[in-house]
């Protein structure tokens, strides 16, 4: 029943954030092997505290995790030309599928304009639609289990 | 083996000095770590890994200490979760059980999925996300229902059949319990591991 692909390892791990006026305001999420997803979101703005929530999620979870992440073609850039992380924030993509393991970091996006006009038009296109896919991904995992808007 | 966590608690992520808390974590670390935790990157991954050194890129490997420092603080502590009698099988979600379907077609809408699984119970959600770059349907929904009958029942129904033409997939989004991954050196290698729901699941690390 085992199945090559299936077979390989899957990690992934997504963060953005920044420290400012309210504190250090983040939105972390990661898929282990295991199958635990774990997502925190924290901002001391208007003194809230950390969001922390994390659940098993099943293999198909994971399957279809491991889909968005290969269908993107990510594995495949580079972030060398990206913008680097600065005061306005960082972003950080881990993923490990198979045997290959990237660890991308970059700035913040605002918007299409920012991607457009960086030196890597086509890769941060594909990080920035990436990582929207996945965050509603698993902001639907993490508010579906536990009924709470998670932004 | 049990996943036994507590409550959510209030914490300071500051005062949180602990290291990742794998060490409560049924079978996902190993007994030989103890209190000497690796960097996560490295646990996942090298290390304990038996098989191939991996290919990496990225900037993320230069090593700022300082951001690794800090990742290791934000994701040691107590994380929520929901009370669980221990694995194995699915798991409720705090006010239903939630299936996951996967290959469903670009065109699909929500009422294509409402006359599909809607007669096996009452749809109390229905996530059915869209490709943030295509606008089609990103090829999964979410369902939930709020009995664990039902849910199977759509699981059993509907696993493997057609919706718009397209097979589709159909499985419990949330488990008890850890995938039996073989993460150990001291595992000898790759082995068989029977994983939940009765299926042979076969994950190297």
């Amino acid at each position: 029943m085992a199945d090559g692909e299936e077979n390989d390892e899957f990690y992934l791990r997504y963060y953005v954030g920044h420290k400012g006026k309210f504190g250090h305001e983040f939105l972390e999420f990661e898929f282990r092997p295991d199958g635990k997803l774990r997502y925190a979101n924290n901002s001391n703005y208007k003194n809230d505290t950390m969001i922390r929530k994390e659940v098993f999620v099943t293999p198909a979870v994971l399957k279809e995790c491991r889909r968005i992440v290969s269908d993107s073609e990510i594995m495949k850039e580079d972030d060398n030309n990206w913008p680097e992380p600065d005061r306005v924030g960082r972003q950080e993509l881990e993923i490990v599928m198979g045997n290959e393991h990237i660890s991308f970091t970059t700035s913040k996006i605002g918007s299409l304009m920012d991607v457009q006009t960086s030196k890597d038009p086509e890769g941060l296109r594909i990080f920035y639609y990436l990582v929207q896919d996945l965050k509603c991904f698993v902001f639907s995992l993490i508010s579906l289990h536990f009924k709470i808007k998670p932004i | 083996m049990a996943n036994v966590e507590a409550e959510a608690v209030d914490f300071e992520p500051e005062e949180d000095d602990l290291m990742d808390e794998d060490i409560g974590d049924g079978g996902a670390s190993s007994p030989n770590r103890g209190a000497n935790v690796p960097r996560l990157k490295s646990a996942i991954t090298g290390g304990l890994s038996s098989s191939a050194p991996k290919k990496t890129k990225g900037r993320g490997f230069r090593g700022e200490a300082s951001a690794e420092a800090e990742r290791n603080a934000r994701m040691s502590g107590r994380f929520d979760t929901l009370d669980s009698d221990g694995g194995p099988g699915p798991e409720r979600s705090i006010e239903g059980w939630i299936i996951l379907v996967t290959g469903v077609h670009e065109e699909a809408q929500e009422d294509d999925l409402q006359n599909s699984f809607g007669e096996f119970g009452e749809i109390k959600n229905l996530h059915l996300n869209l490709d943030r770059r295509t606008g089609f349907v990103k090829g999964y929904a979410l369902i939930e229902y709020e009995n664990f009958e039902e849910a199977q029942k759509a699981i059993n129904e509907m696993d493997g059949t057609e919706l718009l033409t397209q097979a589709i997939t159909v499985d419990w989004a949330f488990s008890k319990d850890h995938l039996a991954v073989n993460v150990l050196e001291v595992l000898g290698g790759d082995s068989d591991v029977v994983g939940s729901f009765g299926r042979i699941l076969w994950l190297s690390i």
